[in-house]
């Protein structure tokens, strides 16, 4: 279960995310929220034994990878990894609309895998940017209802500018989804006078018990882990 | 039109019968029920697309872009590229193909199918010819 996929995540996840739901991971640059997504999915896929999609935007795979080395952690072999590059370089003249092909990809791989049951989009910001802004929360919507009645339970990975110890979404209006998704995971640094920490709160969790705690994220040799309260 | 494939000679005897009859048939496609003909055609493409691709590729490699503009030419059907770039990284795993981006040009990786895809790739259209010329068997009047 998601709870028990990173060391210390029942700290501030009490109960599991239900299957299904839309989860939003916001944080500023450097707060490590590919590395926690991807930590999830790797450690819960190679438990499970089910398969999982990773949709990289803008990072290619290679680079996604050696990030993530870097954090000790391997990809499982159940986790594909869909990287959007050569796609956007060859059509970046057409505009081609990303939402229908993420929806395309995403069913080639669940009739390729047939219990695929985890999604994550690294990153909304990159998808808000080859999308069309006419009707985006509608868009969005349906877009998010169709991760719903896939059944998968989906990670969207949202870069959120940093101000001193705020976090701000950088343009809130129009912006849906923190109303649309099931939950909703930050990241952020807290800066003292002479140190940086970062941590992981859960804003917000439907249908699930949570804690509302600041909690210290730290990188260990394998992987991620939760310590405790930094209040 | 004969549109049946002939089941005989080497596999890429017949993808070259599979791809002229292909181009026939869309430019004669008006002796046929234009919105009837078109379905069966997209539903075929749509469901075989992994073997489509492949006896394109193997004909002559080219990128992601270029295979989605040939199969619409071939066939007027637009596969999405949300298909179209999974199928080539699948296969690219496989081991069916490998990618090599051209010369003086970082943005576009063209696909070629390598020597082991190629028994793959024969094996494939021996079997989806054969299962459609079965079909023909018992569906032809």
């Amino acid at each position: 279960m998601f709870k028990d996929s990173i060391n210390g995540l029942d700290r501030v996840l009490q109960a599991d995310i239900p299957s299904g739901s839309v989860i939003l991971v916001t944080g500023a640059a450097g707060t490590l929220k590919s590395g926690l997504v991807f930590n999830m999915m790797t450690s819960y896929l190679d438990r499970m034994g089910e398969h999982g999609l990773y949709a990289t935007l803008e990072q290619t795979k290679e680079s996604h990878m050696r990030n993530m080395e870097c954090l000790g952690l391997k990809q499982s072999k159940n986790l594909h990894i869909f990287d959007y590059n050569d796609l956007r370089a060859e059509w970046r003249d057409q505009e081609p609309n990303m939402l229908k092909v993420t929806e395309d990809v995403i069913d080639y791989y669940m009739e390729k895998y047939e219990n695929l049951t985890i999604f994550a989009l690294d990153s909304l910001n990159a998808l808000y940017a080859l999308t069309s802004p006419l009707n985006l929360r509608r868009n969005m919507y349906y877009f998010f209802s169709m991760l719903r009645e896939k059944r998968l339970t989906s990670f969207m990975i949202m870069e959120t500018a940093h101000f001193g110890n705020s976090v701000f979404i950088d343009d809130p209006t129009g912006r849906p989804e923190h109303f649309l998704a099931d939950g909703v995971i930050e990241l952020g640094l807290l800066e003292a006078a002479d140190d940086v920490k970062r941590y992981i709160q859960i804003k917000k969790m439907r249908s699930s018990r949570h804690g509302m705690e600041k909690h210290q994220l730290v990188v260990d040799k394998g992987g991620l882990s939760v310590l405790g309260s930094i209040y | 039109m004969d549109i049946s494939l002939s089941a005989s000679g080497n596999g890429s005897t017949k993808r070259c019968e599979m791809m002229k009859n292909s181009e026939e048939i869309v430019q004669d496609s008006d002796e046929f029920e234009g919105e009837e003909y078109r379905k069966f055609i997209d539903k075929i493409v749509k469901s075989n697309r992994e073997i489509i691709v492949l006896s394109i590729l193997a004909d002559k490699p080219m990128c992601g872009y270029d295979l989605i503009k040939e199969i619409f030419t071939r066939c007027n059907v637009f596969l999405s590229q949300g298909t179209v770039y999974p199928i080539l990284y699948s296969l690219e795993e496989e081991g069916i193909l490998r990618a090599e981006f051209g010369r003086g040009n970082m943005r576009t990786k063209k696909y070629f199918v390598t020597t082991k895809g190629k028994e793959v790739v024969e094996k494939k259209l021996d079997g989806f010819t054969r299962a459609i010329e079965y079909i023909l068997l018992f569906v032809k009047r």
